[in-house]
């Protein structure tokens, strides 16, 4: 047997923040509510779509097009949950959006779900971690990192590496052997159908993917990226989970957009219970993570007064310094 | 030359004590097991996935497959055996049976 390893579930279930009882009701799925939701984020889809449609000819283009891949970019949430099988009570359903969602953002489903697995097991270690956006050491490496440029020129080198069946010392210590056949199969395969759309654009001079799909995807990432660095940047890069990661108190739109992830140190604690039941699980072991009541804006106000020096820099803190 | 240890039914946890249609962690002589109320009958299993060795007790069970609450492999909990990545190696399994309203292990 090997040693004791301590999950967050288990640091919750020992600290008696929750009973297992508890945490198996928050941890019930169901395909009707994942449907419902899924019904709901297309019915949003379509509208800002629509959006673009009318501004075609109009000088407001680019702001529709730009609200539009807010929209789309935020499949990033419903492709995360399905990573983790919970938004859907049939496996095979959260395969099948995960994959569907994943080719609309770029983001290659099984890299993303080998590469989450460490995520979830060293949140927050650097060195370990390969998820970890590590807090800038200057307010214009933070604006760099929000531009989404260091996050795209990571993705258009990503996918040529898998296509030629190669990986990243870092890749190779989180994507076992036996599965990197399937990662190397997907970015090819994905590759194939971005080329395929790419030429019917021009043999049927059909550019319906530029303005609806791919630019929009562009002008919004960095809305994106704005958020992911809520979840862990500038807090302190240690294993506690008490302490390593944000809660964002957002507004409905927000949450409906996220699929609750802004919930994001409960969803760590416990990565098995799906999105409808996070709000229930933040009531339940509050006062046990980090919140940020100011949401967003706060994390980032966060941020910057440690990237001014307001504020300590919590990347080298302890527990007890956090706390 | 080796001698086969011999095997012998024990107690392990009352049938009423068991998390109704759920997994329940039961230590035995040091070891962590899972003792699951499947929807096929009581099944026990040692407790740590094979994969990142979390606790299968605090993972989503569905009846028949337990899920890894850290990285959401699979397993079949009758056989034991590993339906999906991470998860690539079968759990180990411990013959059980029920006698008198007592869920019992050949150990």
């Amino acid at each position: 047997m090997s040693a004791k390893v301590l999950t967050p579930i288990t640091q919750a279930l020992e600290a008696g923040v929750l009973t297992r009882r508890e945490l198996k009701q928050c941890m019930r799925r169901s395909n009707t509510r994942g449907l419902a939701h899924a019904v709901g984020f297309l019915g949003l889809i379509a509208a800002t779509g629509w959006l673009v449609h009318l501004a075609m000819a109009g000088w407001w283009l680019l702001p529709a097009m730009f609200l539009h891949g807010v929209v789309l970019v935020h499949l990033f949430a419903p492709q995360h949950e399905c990573v983790h099988y919970t938004p859907f009570r049939s496996r095979w359903l959260n395969d099948l959006v995960g994959n569907l969602c994943g080719f609309a953002i770029m983001l290659p489903h099984q890299h993303f779900r080998y590469e989450h697995c460490d995520h979830h097991t060293y949140t927050q270690l650097p060195g370990q971690d390969p998820e970890l956006i590590p807090l800038p050491q200057s307010l214009s490496g933070y604006l760099w990192y929000l531009s989404s440029i260091p996050y795209w020129r990571n993705k258009f080198t990503e996918l040529p590496r898998h296509i030629a069946g190669r990986l990243t010392e870092e890749e190779k210590r989180f994507i076992p052997a036996p599965a990197r056949p399937v990662i190397f199969r997907e970015a090819r395969l994905m590759a194939l159908a971005y080329l395929a759309i790419l030429a019917a654009c021009a043999v049927f001079d059909w550019w319906a993917p530029v303005f609806y799909w791919w630019l929009p995807v562009l002008l919004g990432e960095p809305v994106m990226r704005a958020i992911r660095v809520t979840e862990h940047m500038g807090r302190p890069t240690i294993r506690d989970m008490q302490v390593n990661t944000r809660t964002n108190l957002v507004s409905w739109p927000w949450r409906f957009l996220c699929w609750n992830m802004n919930y994001h140190a409960e969803h760590h604690y416990a990565a098995s219970v799906p999105f409808h039941a996070l709000p229930a699980l933040h009531a339940k072991i509050a006062g046990h993570v980090h919140v940020e009541p100011g949401g967003y804006l706060g994390a980032h106000i966060d941020i910057i007064r440690q990237l001014t020096g307001r504020k300590p820099r919590m990347d080298s803190a302890t527990a007890e310094e956090a706390a | 030359m080796t001698t086969q240890r011999q095997k012998d039914w024990h107690d392990l946890i009352a049938l009423s004590a068991l998390e109704p249609g759920d997994a329940t962690p039961v230590s035995f002589r040091g070891r962590e097991l899972a003792v699951y109320d499947s929807r096929d009958g009581i099944f026990v299993s040692y407790a740590r996935c094979t994969h990142g060795a979390a606790n299968l007790c605090d993972g989503y069970f569905d009846g028949r497959n337990i899920e890894c609450p850290l990285h959401q492999g699979l397993f079949q909990v009758r056989t034991g055996k590993a339906l999906a990545a991470p998860a690539g190696v079968n759990l180990r399994m411990v013959e059980a049976r029920v006698v008198g309203g007592m869920v019992q292990i050949l150990f």
